[in-house]
């Protein structure tokens, strides 16, 4: 299969990248090697049946997640961003820790959700991010209104919302992209192209060559960049996410980048040329065109890039050991949640038989 | 005979009735060269074609839509859900154009609209669900809800030769755990709007269907052995259009039902059969209609969580002897 | 020391079953925290288990080529530290031991583990407030028994029952009749009280005392009225009269009566007032059977008479579609036969209320007893002129002479309330003073 879409612009990549400081390159670099880290751990967790269900990895992903999500303005209160399964790394970004994420995949009672939602299917507001369901292209409209509501309340802030090459296809990443367009919230969307939605290739999911194509057709603005090259990602974003805020509407970046791991951790991925994951891992990782890219413009040193390596694997290991052994959550407490009013659903008579 | 697994039974079934009728076509996502999320379709495309096992872009609403309108021009498309719980994103093309076409038009949709559902399996609350109710309420949809190998061939060719839309429910519990022996060969069809009895007996009667057979039958042993109880067992099968008849003759046998479901209790079909059963078959009861179902609440994820929302066996067993000590 | 369980995952949500394709492993070695340790292969996926911690591989429990369910144990790991920790999911968090975390961020889930969720909702409904369902229950069972019981004439309540609170299930009547346990009389012959003979307790006689056996009359009197005191929550209400002008009324039309060949009574109003009253109060006249109340289509009045040889009890059928002159010709007409023995069986029966009269010979007023399986009797007190004090049209009192008696009905409160009586007694009361002239 011939890989194609890749655009040429890694060239791009600018000697000094604008607006980013060295210790916010380090910060970059940092949140790459912690989301990588931690998918690590969760793979050995996962085939150590610690893991309940299913484990989505973002294997090659990892630098337009932490990119985009780092253009964002981050604290309590600020920005907002809806992240999928393969955006790990803006949800660390946003604040979410990795003992969360951790709980989250083990549904422990102290997870964020208390073990009713799996792997990264929740939020915190504050923190700016919102949890995905798994009916895909459902955030983008939900995004829309939160961003609606910014524009509502006369707040300078910004939503930013991810959606897969497959999710393009759905009914409500149209009809909330229009809606948001129509209404000019200011809202961010990241197309991420990752040429396999599960087992779908590109051709078998829209007929367009660039997803930014379908973006313009709602009259928004839309740009197509080198989802692999951090740099040019957060470029774009910081672009966008700037445009946004100033109050001119929705802005659509298409991310071409590679899902090298199957859709989840128990998918062989039999329909994924072994040339193609190859080539993308060995010419095109993301983390790897960065760590040249620090080292090349001289903006990090090889020390304090191993320091950062090793700080982020005692960080989960310190993670995992304090929270591998936590209980699940107490089974009634199902019960309680569904409604403000009443506070707990009903246990069925036969329970107390 | 080699046994089968359920799912192998129902691939034998679409294989069978994608090679006996050219009209037959298969659309869902990643069901051709990969061969579906579990496999259903393996092996399909290689056999069929691409033009008959046509891989979809995600748009649920578009696969169902597309397979009204190929049904109208003869064809019959079998449209596959990844997971049943993203039915919900064809639920207007079901429930106001499918259901209605028919009766609204005049129009013959014959498709059948299958995919995996339910839950046990720490799929969580969108990876679990049991969506017959939804569509339970639709006049002009068909649902079918295997339960064996057996009625998983028997009924997906039936629902396949059909002349309304037929949805056609797989329990991913059952899919690897089930396992029989069939007929090699042998033409299956399990006429659809008839309930099977899975196990006979006199001193009451449990109505189910989909996995919580397996778990009635389970309850059942143990009820046998520990408590002496003959309890008879409804495999409904079919669901929309129900078998009052299949269901009146256990009312009337045994004069006790506990009807058992893995969907939640609020609006469940279980409310449906009771009151068929009040209207149909009062002066032959002999204890209040009992309901085992899912507490309502949506389907949480942790092993104890779901275990503790799910009907489990031993809930079964609790509410049928206290039920047959009414 | 601590041993960790190493187990066949479970990679896919249908996946029942692994095979365990090939160890990396063997017996004895040394493993690092996630070093792979065996390869497995399963109906969607192929893949290497790591070791859950650094160990030693202590004991393999599944072999190559090997097919086993997910969950199963495959190995088990020796480790130098930390104390042994099951690799199946742990047990559900205790209340006790898990104080509420200070949470770093704000939960977007409320936390559930202070929700006490509620007891279980009961299967069997509340009672209605007269019986408990546990009550009706027993008394009513199911739809099936009841059809039963009605196919075989059988009384529910006399069946013993051993189902839920004592009900009567499908094998207990099933078993009663194949038994051949003689059915229950139907209702209409079985007694209508409780069994039982009753027992009058003995006195002593003294010297010159006559012993006289008791008649049959007196002793079903005796027997009833003993039974009626024991069945019955006996009431009684009273209520004053004024009559005056139903004495006018008498003095009026009691010669047109007479040349008609009727006697008109005070009794004769009581009893078309009484009749005319019954229809709006039906509680009133009502039969109790068992558990149930039968509320009486027809208004059959009776009117005790007293003979030299005893009480009686003969019945105007039908009295509440009696003019007042029927009324009184009916009355006349019993009282004549009864003292003249010519009543028939059919003229003492299907009373549905009664009315007592020992007014004739003086009391003020008298407590009567039900005549069961009635709910109410009405006492007639002498019927006199008396002083009462009257209003007059301009709101002024004085005391005038009026013709006054007490009317007093002892009811049964077992079915009849207090205030049903007495809205009953003040419609009663209402006719006999408000007699309107034209339906004299």
């Amino acid at each position: 299969m011939p890989l194609h879409s890749v655009p040429d612009t890694r060239s791009e990549t600018p000697a000094l990248p604008a607006e980013l400081e060295r210790p916010q390159l380090l910060e970059i670099y940092r949140y790459l090697r912690l989301t990588r880290t931690l998918e690590e751990r969760l793979v050995a967790l996962y085939r150590q049946s610690k893991v309940i269900g299913g484990l989505f990895r973002s294997l090659g992903q990892e630098g337009e997640s932490v990119a985009s999500a780092y253009a964002l303005d981050r604290g309590r209160h600020r920005d907002v961003l809806s992240p999928l399964i393969r955006n790990l790394g803006s949800m660390l970004v946003m604040g979410a820790k990795p003992i969360e994420i951790l709980r989250q995949y083990m549904a422990k009672a102290d997870s964020p959700t208390h073990g009713r939602e799996l792997n990264v299917h929740f939020n915190d507001l504050e923190r700016g991010y919102l949890g995905q369901i798994s009916h895909l292209g459902d955030m983008v409209p939900v995004m829309a209104g939160i961003t609606l509501t910014f524009k509502l309340r006369g707040e300078p802030r910004v939503g930013l919302v991810y959606v897969g090459d497959g999710a393009t296809s759905t009914g409500t990443f149209h009809e909330g992209l229009n809606f948001a367009a129509v209404q000019h919230c200011p809202l961010v969307v990241i197309g991420e192209y990752n040429h396999w939605a599960y087992t779908t290739p590109p051709e078998k999911q829209f007929a367009v060559k660039d997803l930014a194509d379908k973006a313009k057709g709602y009259g928004v603005h839309a740009v197509t960049v080198d989802g692999n090259d951090v740099i040019a990602v957060h470029t774009a974003t910081k672009h966008a996410v700037e445009r946004a805020r100033r109050g001119k509407g929705v802005h659509f970046i298409e991310v071409k980048t590679y899902r090298r791991k199957g859709h989840a951790e128990h998918d062989d991925q039999s329909y994924q040329p072994k040339d193609e994951i190859e080539r993308w891992a060995r010419d095109n990782d993301p983390v790897d065109r960065f760590i040249k890219l620090l080292r090349e413009n001289g903006w990090a040193e090889e020390l304090e890039l191993a320091e950062i390596d090793r700080a982020a694997k005692e960080e989960i290991d310190q993670a995992t050991d304090a929270c591998v052994n936590e209980p699940l959550p107490l089974p009634e407490t199902a019960l309680p949640g569904v409604y403000a009013h009443p506070e707990a659903a009903p246990r069925l008579w036969f329970r107390g038989l | 005979m080699p046994e089968i697994t359920f799912l192998e039974a129902l691939r034998q079934g679409l294989w069978e009735e994608m090679e006996r009728d050219d009209r037959v076509f298969m659309l869902g996502e990643d069901i051709g060269a990969y061969g579906g999320a579990f496999k259903v379709t393996d092996g399909f495309q290689k056999k069929f074609g691409a033009a008959r096992v046509i891989d979809t872009p995600i748009s649920e609403a578009a696969i169902v839509g597309a397979a009204a309108g190929a049904a109208h021009m003869g064809m019959r498309p079998v449209a596959e859900m990844q997971f049943i719980d993203f039915i919900s994103c064809a639920y207007d093309m079901l429930t106001n154009y499918v259901a209605t076409a028919r009766y609204r038009a005049g129009l013959s949709t014959p498709m059948v609209v299958r995919g995996p559902c339910g839950g046990y399996v720490r799929g969580g609350p969108f990876h679990s669900q049991n969506p017959e109710a939804a569509f339970f309420h639709t006049p002009g949809l068909k649902i079918v809800y295997p339960s064996t190998a057996r009625d998983a061939k028997g009924l997906i060719k039936a629902s396949i030769r059909d002349e309304d839309p037929v949805i056609y429910l797989e329990h991913k519990w059952l899919y690897r755990r089930i396992k029989e022996t069939l007929p090699e060969g042998e033409e299956i069809l399990t006429p659809i709007g008839q309930a099977r009895i899975a196990r006979d007996g006199k001193d009451l009667s449990i109505i189910t269907y989909g996995a919580t057979v397996w778990k009635a039958l389970e309850a059942a042993d143990q009820l046998a052995k520990e408590d002496g109880l003959s309890v008879e067992i409804v495999d409904l099968r079919t669901l929309l259009p129900l078998d009052d008849d299949a269901i009146m003759a256990t009312v009337k046998k045994t004069n006790k039902v506990l009807i058992v479901h893995e969907d939640t209790r609020t609006g469940g079909l279980a409310g449906e059969i009771a009151a068929r059963i009040n209207e149909q078959a009062f002066e032959w009861l002999d204890g209040p209609i009992a309901r085992v179902t899912a507490h309502d609440v949506p389907l949480p994820y942790a092993p104890t969580l779901e275990d503790f929302v799910l009907p489990q066996t031993e809930d079964i067993v609790k509410a049928a002897r206290w039920l047959a000590g009414y | 020391m601590a041993r960790i369980d190493v187990l066949m995952p479970q990679m896919g949500e249908s996946i029942a079953e692994g095979t365990l394709s090939k160890w990396l492993k063997k017996l004895g070695d040394q493993v690092k925290r996630d070093e792979p340790l065996f390869e497995i292969s399963t109906d969607k996926v192929d893949a290497e288990i790591p070791a859950p911690v650094a160990g030693t591989l202590a004991e393999i429990k599944v072999q190559e080529g090997q097919t086993v369910p997910v969950q199963t144990l495959v190995a088990v790991l020796e480790t130098e530290q930390g104390a042994a920790v099951p690799a199946s999911a742990p047990a559900p968090a205790s209340p006790a031991t898990k104080p509420e975390p200070v949470a770093a961020a704000a939960a977007p889930v409320p936390r559930p583990a202070s929700l006490v969720p509620r007891p279980p909702s009961p299967v069997l409904p509340k009672g209605d407030g007269a019986e408990t369902a546990e009550e009706r229950l027993r008394r009513r069972s199911t739809p099936l028994v009841r059809k039963i019981a009605s196919e075989h004439q059988l009384d529910i309540s006399r069946i013993p029952g051993t189902g839920f609170a004592g009900r009567v299930t499908k094998q207990d009547i099933l078993g009663f009749i194949e038994r051949g346990v003689p059915a229950a009389p139907t209702p209409g012959t079985r007694p209508l009280a409780p069994a039982g003979p009753i027992q009058h307790p003995a006195a002593e006689p003294w010297p010159g005392d006559r012993v006289e056996p008791w008649s049959k009359i007196r002793r079903i009197t005796a027997d009833h009225m003993i039974m009626s005191r024991r069945v019955s929550a006996h009431v009684a209400s009273f209520f004053e009269i004024d009559y005056s002008r139903v004495a006018q009324l008498r003095a009026a039309h009691k010669q047109s009566y007479a040349d008609r060949g009727v006697n008109l009574t005070f009794l004769a109003f009581i009893a078309k007032a009484c009749a005319e009253t019954l229809r709006a109060h039906p509680v009133v006249n009502a039969a109790v059977s068992g558990d149930s109340t039968i509320y009486r289509r027809d208004v059959n009045i009776g009117i005790a008479v007293a003979l030299d040889w005893g009480l009686i009890v003969p019945v105007i059928r039908h009295a509440d579609e009696l003019s007042l002159l029927g009324m009184a010709r009916a009355i006349n007409d019993l009282g004549e036969r009864a003292r003249t023995k010519k009543l028939s069986p059919d003229d003492i029966q299907r009373g549905t209320f009664t009315i007592t009269n020992p007014g004739g010979f003086g009391p003020y007023a008298g407590i009567p007893i039900i005549n069961q399986p009635q709910v109410a009797i009405l006492g007639v007190g002498a019927i006199e002129k008396r002083p009462k004090v009257i209003t007059g049209p301009e709101g002024g009192d004085a005391i005038a002479i009026r013709t006054m008696g007490m009317l007093t009905m002892s009811y049964d409160h077992r079915v009849v309330d207090g205030v049903d009586a007495d809205r009953f007694l003040a419609d009663v009361k209402k006719v006999l003073q408000e007699f309107p002239e034209g339906a004299v």
